[in-house]
């Protein structure tokens, strides 16, 4: 009778291990089907591979991975799973709206200078106060279901956005419109701003002037979306692919959840349909993986400036140097200081900090010098960027400003960061040793990233590198992150100074261009020459790997790693 | 035997609740939350405060407890995932088969090269093969599963894939560093068992009646050294089954532990606390199946009424 029962369970263990084999691999299987419509994914899987790739592709029956070699697909690597492709619920990932939807204006590199140019708005009309903008739409666009894009779907976007049953995270985005926040707050149906003056001609109007308005409006979170669409799609938008509609040159396809999301060629683009058939985002939380994963042909591009820890094995490399695309990143790495915290709270501290260390060295020894050392929190190529006056390398003047400040025996300080950012770790430990050069005992404190935030958040953390990289071309989104009365507590770093305050404030509302470039430059200047409120570090190249058959990829003009890939072409 | 299954099944709900009860605590005391983990370096205090409230992450932890249990219990709901915004029951669903392939596979891999490398060894006593077999099993043991992962990656790179969760060939490296650990316990176990058992007098008593060693060995002597192995092996599949973490992350297999270190790094409590209740749950079933199988096993042992 045991026996017969022992039996019975081994049974029933291969039977649930068969059902799990068919369930688990249906996933991958559908996905790779839903490539194959696309026209071409599956096709010459493996052929024009190295030979021991297509062996691997030979014995599997669902890989799509390893049939990248090939096909007219990009494979790009991601280190995350994203939340969703709703961007107006989402801060972080960018990639697929970048490619799904389109914004009214776009901002785009051209003679070598960042400019919005037309998108879905063929072209535009400021008032002279600044306060309403009356955008002209193109006529010839459609949505992903066949919809014509219209105004209404304008209205609806910023409406939606600003509804209080989206819970959407990027309502600053719109809330300089005239009436946003009382929809916000419920005290509206609607946004009083925004009117659809007819089918293709849509009136916005601010509630005061913002000069970034139109930059604001090409970041990935102004994407426009389909009235119809999304609306039916309730809850299931930006979750289901199929019913996550924009007018984009690429469709969201599928979703394997923490696999890949697939998106393939919209042929009625408006731009006129992408060289490629479409797009895998494939998830490979692994750097080193990452790496053989190209070496494979499994992927097509990988950006080493998100997969740091294979930067130097790919620019140490010959056989890759004629496969690194780089452009400058529009952002900046520096050292935050906590002026509630001693000993950042003296300025006389906080110099020399500045001064002890020795960027030029960090940038050759860690990062095989791709970048350029910054003075300023506004990098080379952001509007309002200037020759800022160089923060010396001095350890003897930086002992002299610290026995100044009566820390000429020496001093403690926190340095702190995420636990899982080995690069912040590699430059904080060098920064540790050379701050010791001068006296100060440096402790490298690290937490967990939720509880980094939080902290940071309360204005509680210490010293820390961080990293800001442009939304919008507008040195607002740079100053204004970090050093109004909000903003400066949210970021730890707690400085005092009301003139910036009311400053950043007037900046925004400001029409006149010099007048305000001028206005950001004496911020920058206040907060970084004179207060030392952060020290800039450097302005990084953006490294990214691409295939020798990779054509047509460029870093965008923000270095995100972000970016549309419309562009990008095939050729073997 | 059924009242003691039945006692058994029982006894785990007040597991489950002190389960959840300790991860309400313990996220409440821990700094952080799932929106300024998700927003990250952009920010936005007003946003964080108005979603906080709806989403009510501003009530005590107590209170939350008390609303999330009367959520599962009465409606079987248990939460959306603040990271994924899918429901943490599809998100489990969907992640548990590739964790079954996995763990099976690697089980299954472990008994066949675990078990034989063990009897060889308490065989040959001592001798070449036992070292070579041991000091594998040590290896498989010691060595931790991330090294174990990039060296293979690193071998088999170009001949087997060394990343995601398409086909079955997919699972072979994975299933390899899981299974070398797995087999190396159950060797050694079935080695010290096997050599225990072959001291016994009715061993001696078998050979000394003129059987073969070999039939001494597996029909005599392996039936009952495999008591200790039976109980480690139902363990080592509940431990597989609530998600490998490391293995899943190096060779992206979207499975049980992935969601689970992205439900603690996110904050994210609901998944968190669903992933916590199935591992749980998985883990109480194991031991449960081991100690039925014992039985089975060793008709000497009775479960009912812990005679």
């Amino acid at each position: 009778m045991k026996k017969y029962l022992s039996l019975l369970m081994a049974g029933v263990l291969a039977v649930s291990v068969l059902g799990g084999c068919s369930s688990a691999f249906d996933d991958g299987s559908s996905s790779s089907a839903a490539a194959g419509e696309s026209g071409g994914a599956q096709t010459q899987a493996g052929t024009a591979a190295g030979g021991e790739t297509s062996q691997a592709a030979g014995g599997s029956n669902g890989g799509a991975a390893t049939k990248a070699a090939g096909s007219n697909v990009i494979h790009i690597p991601e280190h995350d799973e994203f939340r969703t492709l709703d961007c107006q619920k989402d801060t972080e990932f960018y990639v697929v709206p970048l490619n799904i939807y389109d914004r009214l204006v776009e901002c785009e590199v051209v003679d070598g200078v960042a400019t919005i140019v037309p998108s879905l708005a063929e072209s535009w009309d400021i008032s002279d106060d600044g306060l309403v903008y009356t955008f002209h739409l193109r006529s010839d666009v459609t949505f992903h279901n066949g919809n014509q894009f219209t105004a209404d779907d304008v209205v609806y976007t910023v409406e939606r956005m600003m509804n209080p049953a989206t819970a959407a995270v990027n309502t600053d985005f719109f809330s300089m419109i005239k009436g946003a926040n009382d929809m916000l707050e419920g005290q509206a149906d609607g946004v009083e701003g925004v009117k659809a003056l007819d089918d293709f001609t849509v009136e916005i109007t601010l509630e005061v002037p913002f000069a970034p308005f139109l930059a604001n409006l090409a970041t990935p979170s102004c994407s426009i979306y389909n009235r119809a669409a999304t609306e039916a799609a309730g809850d299931q938008f930006g979750i289901d692919p199929a019913v996550t509609v924009g007018t984009g040159p690429f469709k969201a396809a599928d979703w394997v959840l923490n696999d890949r999301v697939t998106l393939v060629r919209y042929d009625d683009y408006f731009k006129g349909p992408a060289k490629i058939d479409g797009v895998e985002l494939i998830q490979v939380p692994d750097e080193n993986t990452q790496k053989l994963m190209y070496e494979n042909g499994e992927l097509d591009i990988v950006d080493l400036s998100s997969s740091t820890s294979q930067l130097a094995y790919f620019m140490g490399n010959d056989a890759y140097k004629d496969n690194l695309v780089t452009g400058p990143e529009a952002g900046n790495y520096f050292y935050a200081f906590n002026q509630d915290m001693a000993p950042t709270d003296d300025v006389r501290v906080r110099k020399a900090i500045s001064m002890a260390i020795d960027r030029q060295t960090i940038l050759d020894q860690m990062y095989s010098g791709a970048g350029h050392v910054v003075n300023s929190m506004l990098p080379d190529g952001v509007l309002g960027s200037y020759e800022a006056e160089e923060i010396p390398y001095d350890p003897d003047g930086a002992k002299a400003l610290l026995a100044e400040a009566g820390y000429g025996d020496g001093c403690d300080l926190e340095l702190y960061q995420k636990t899982n950012d080995p690069d912040a770790l590699a430059i904080n430990q060098v920064v540790q040793s050379m701050l010791s050069q001068v006296g100060i005992n440096v402790t490298i404190k690290q937490m967990d990233e939720a509880a980094y935030l939080s902290e940071r958040k309360e204005g509680k953390l210490g010293m820390t590198r961080a990293v800001w990289w442009a939304d919008f071309n507008d040195p607002d989104n740079f100053l204004y992150t970090f050093f109004t009365e909000k903003n400066t507590k949210v970021r730890s770093l707690n400085h005092k100074n009301t003139d910036v305050y009311q400053w950043l404030e007037d900046g925004r509302k400001m029409v006149d261009e010099d007048e305000r470039m001028e206005l950001y430059k004496k911020i920058d200047m206040t907060m970084v020459q004179e207060e030392a409120a952060v020290f800039p570090l450097f302005q990084m190249d953006h490294v990214v790997v691409v295939q020798d058959w990779v054509k047509g990829f460029q870093i965008p003009w923000n270095g995100w790693t972000d970016t549309s890939y419309y562009n990008v072409s095939i050729e073997r | 035997m059924l009242k003691y299954i039945a006692k058994r099944v029982l006894v785990t709900i007040p597991v489950l609740i002190g389960v959840v009860f300790l991860i309400f605590v313990m996220l409440s005391v821990v700094p952080g939350d799932p929106l300024t983990v998700m927003m990250g370096e952009k920010i936005k205090v007003d946003v964080i405060e108005r979603l906080s409230e709806t989403m009510h992450l501003n009530d005590p932890w107590y209170i939350r407890f008390v609303w999330y249990l009367r959520d599962v219990v009465l409606h079987g709901d248990f939460g959306m995932s603040y990271k994924l915004m899918r429901s943490v029951s599809s998100l489990i669903a969907n992640a548990f088969p590739k964790t079954l392939m996995l763990a099976v596979t690697a089980a299954v891999l472990s008994w066949i090269v675990g078990i034989p490398a063990g009897i060889v060894s308490a065989v040959r006593k001592n001798s070449l093969v036992d070292h070579l077999f041991m000091g594998f099993a040590l290896c498989g043991v010691s060595i931790p599963a991330f090294s174990v992962g990039m060296l293979l990656q690193n071998i088999f790179n170009g001949i087997l894939p060394v990343s995601g969760f398409a086909s079955p060939i997919h699972l072979i490296l994975p299933a390899m560093v899981l299974g070398w650990n797995a087999a190396g316990t159950i060797a050694r176990l079935t080695r010290s068992s096997l050599l225990e058992v072959l001291e016994d007098d009715y061993i001696r008593t078998a050979r000394a009646k003129g059987l073969a060693p070999l039939p001494v060995i597996l029909g005599h002597a392996l039936k009952n050294s495999l008591l200790p192995v039976i109980t480690m092996m139902a363990i080592q599949i509940s431990s597989l089954l609530s998600g490998a973490v490391i293995t899943e992350t190096l060779f992206s297999i979207p499975g049980i532990g992935r969601l689970t270190v992205d439900a603690i790094n996110g904050r994210d409590m609901p998944l968190l606390q669903g992933t916590v209740i199935f591992t749980t749950t998985v883990i109480i079933a194991g031991n449960l199946v081991a100690d039925i199988l014992y039985s089975v096993v060793d008709p000497r042992i009775r479960v009912e009424g812990g005679k």
